[in-house]
């Protein structure tokens, strides 16, 4: 009988934003595509027991604002088990949802709110949005790879003591003023990459379920998946990235 | 007196563009006008408020403008309004400035006015209509707009109680505005032949009043129809007071209030033009749905999403999607999904080119549902456009359509896209582009490739 892989999915009809189904699309496919059977558990403001140690991976998408102190009460209740996730499993949080997981969210309109404070950092909430493609190196599970995205910038992160997820190569990152891109917090990856991050980046999907198949003790899955389409897909996003006009501080010169 | 400079500057400049070509200009008047005075639009004599009307939203705007200009003039009614669509300040001031007199002076029945979303804030602050109707409050345009919430929240800024609100029933967010204005009308779809679902895995949305997840019955469009909140109990009216119904397909017609209509364009997205319209006429402008009616029988909307090209022995149906906009995007789906004959798909999503930095997202497409288009005798599929092309491939790929079935070509060059085209069996093409990769293309057939 396959193993079974379990997802949690949080919020997923509050926090729906920028495709970002399209995470849990690639992860299931990698999943089955290794044998494994792939449940996908939705995690609303309505489920009851819900205990993060029971999946093996989970992915909050980015959200409004507006949502968020009804989030952070629900999730409340179990910021250790969060905290203890992130230890040894994998965990995807992507653009405003960082502020969630972080210690206070700095609005516009001068109001706070206090986040979960599971990882060691501040968001502040921008007067303007600033969209563009995004572009850094990282390395998750021990290795390193390049990740291309998007990003859609409404707010600041500051990610005080914590380490960055990624260096920047192009594109804002969490400030626009340095070279970091998000944050990472034990084998949590929190990014401001958004949308079908994990089906652009297969690299970055494939590591989250080594990773899982360590800690469920299997094997990892020696046949790597064929990336050509992806590979492809960064190569001529990269070249519309070397080609264009931008206003951003140059990396060399944060 | 810094009035009167602008005003006559707008003027000259108006009659100036206007002999150069008649399509063009329509921001400039107004942009000049407004550098020399600021507030040059409140300084306009003559505009009663209870006469302007604006029509916001993220997507049906200029077509319910259009539509209720047309309306309104067909009963005899001198209206102002901005139908070339440009919908900010400095477009509404253009089109005041050529309608005034040399002092400024206004005379109409009903001002009319497309306004930009983003925008509404400084528009109204001077121009304070005091009716507003806002078709919906989608996801779009995220490189400026962020997310709705960023703009819902500048509509707030600008509803007040003595606003008269013509509201979607069926976008919960556009519904939700009933609480800040004392007067509210709805306007809304009767669930049709080409209502659809969507999979458990393609997310709703969050309750705006109790932030619990927002039930869809069915949608009419994507993100529009019949919801409901189990949790607060927030939720579209069963039969709002303005209601298209009793759609026939085949026969191009609808009722509303009883009266029989000629549908002009049998697109689901246009319902709702509609129903606003109706609603518009009779609340503001006191025309009947009667009246209105025969309005139908010869109305031409303005810049349309919907084109047939004639190729060889090709026939090319070209929808125009917003980028960046899930809805137009499943709305084109969903046209093509409800073709049962054989077909190619030309899909060319591409790069966001607005303003700079220009950059590769098709991200969307994930919000949208393939499944009914895939299952629909497609022959084949191109998916073309620099920079994007194998992400738009990709998504086809994760909805279950094999990598054998894809051309990818990762370039807008015309030649090759037709070449494509030339390889398909089937004489049936549907093509999803940019405007200008599609005025190439229809340069390229007339210009004798045919």
């Amino acid at each position: 009988m396959a193993t079974t892989l379990k997802i949690g999915w949080l919020f997923p009809n509050t926090f729906n934003l920028h495709g970002d189904r399209g995470n849990i699309l690639a992860i299931k496919a990698e999943g089955l595509r290794r044998g494994y059977k792939v449940e996908v558990f939705q995690i609303n403001l309505e489920t009851k027991d819900f205990d993060p140690m029971d999946y093996d991976f989970i992915f909050c998408p980015p959200g409004e604002i507006v949502h968020f102190k009804a989030v952070i009460e629900f999730l409340k209740p179990h910021n250790e088990a969060l905290m203890t996730f992130i230890e040894n499993r994998p965990m995807l949080v992507t653009g405003t949802s960082i502020g969630i997981f972080g210690e206070e969210i700095h609005r516009n309109d001068n109001s706070s709110i206090k986040g979960l404070g599971i990882v060691n950092l501040e968001v502040y909430e921008s007067h303007v949005v600033y969209g563009d493609d995004l572009y850094y190196h990282c390395q998750y599970n021990g290795n390193k790879m390049e990740i291309i995205g998007n990003q859609i910038q409404m707010m600041h992160v500051e990610i005080q003591e914590e380490s960055p997820f990624g260096g920047l190569i192009y594109g804002y990152g969490n400030t626009g003023n340095t070279k970091f891109e998000g944050a990472r917090s034990g084998k949590g990856i929190f990014t401001n990459t958004l949308g079908p991050l994990l089906v652009c980046n297969p690299w970055l999907t494939e590591e989250i379920i080594n990773l899982i198949e360590v800690n469920k003790g299997l094997p990892v899955w020696e046949e790597k998946r064929d990336n050509t389409l992806e590979l492809n897909s960064l190569k001529t996003k990269v070249a519309l990235i070397e080609k264009k006009e931008t206003r951003l501080i140059k990396i060399s010169e944060r | 007196m810094k009035f009167y400079f602008a005003l006559w500057l707008a003027k000259i400049l108006g009659v100036a563009i206007n002999l150069v070509s008649r399509d063009r200009g329509t921001n400039l008047p107004g942009e000049k006008a407004l550098a020399i005075d600021p507030s040059f639009v409140k300084h306009f004599k003559n505009i009663d408020y209870s006469k302007v009307i604006f029509i916001t939203g993220t997507n049906g705007k200029s077509s319910t403008t259009n539509l209720v200009d047309h309306i309104l003039k067909e009963n005899g009614k001198k209206i102002i309004s901005n139908i070339e669509g440009a919908n900010l300040l400095s477009g509404i001031a253009t089109i005041l400035a050529k309608e005034s007199t040399l002092t400024g002076k206004l005379k109409a029945d009903y001002f009319v006015f497309e306004t930009d979303e983003r925008y509404l804030p400084l528009v109204y602050a001077q121009l304070p209509a005091e009716n507003m109707l806002i078709t919906n409050l989608q996801k779009d345009q995220v490189q400026r707009n962020g997310d709705p919430d960023f703009i819902y929240r500048k509509l707030k800024e600008v509803i007040n109680p003595q606003m008269t609100l013509i509201l979607n029933n069926e976008e919960p967010r556009s519904r939700s505005f009933e609480e800040s204005s004392l007067r509210s009308v709805y306007y809304g779809v009767e669930r049709h032949d080409e209502s659809f679902n969507k999979g458990i895995d393609y997310p709703t949305q969050a309750c705006l009043k109790c932030h619990h997840d927002m039930v869809f019955d069915y949608y009419n469009v994507d993100s529009i129809g019949a919801f409901h909140c189990d949790f607060c109990g927030y939720a579209s009216e069963t039969i709002p007071e303005y209601q298209v119904n009793d759609i026939n397909f085949k026969e191009k017609t609808f009722k509303l209030k009883g009266v029989d209509y000629n549908m002009p364009y049998d697109l689901p997205f246009m319902f709702y033009n509609y129903a606003g319209a109706l609603a518009i006429c009779q609340e503001i402008c006191d025309i009947s749905p009667q009246k209105a009616a025969k309005a139908f029988n010869n109305f031409k909307n303005i810049g349309g999403r919907f084109e047939v090209l004639k190729y060889k022995d090709k026939t090319i149906k070209y929808m125009r999607i917003k980028q960046e906009n899930p809805d137009t995007l499943q709305s084109a789906l969903n046209i093509m999904a409800f073709d049962k004959q054989e077909k190619m798909v030309a899909l060319g999503l591409y790069t966001l080119v607005d303003f700079i930095p220009h950059y590769a997202n098709t991200f969307y497409a994930f919000d949208c549902d393939f499944k009914p288009l895939i299952d629909s005798k497609v022959e084949r599929y191109l998916c073309f456009s620099e920079h994007v092309s194998y992400d738009t491939a990709n998504r086809l790929i994760y909805e279950g359509v094999d990598k054998e079935d894809i051309t990818i070509m990762d370039s807008d060059n015309i030649k090759e896209i037709f070449a494509e085209i030339d390889k398909a069996e089937t004489n049936n093409i549907y093509l999803i582009t940019w405007i200008s990769t599609f005025e190439k293309m229809k340069k390229f057939i007339e210009g004798g490739q045919n």
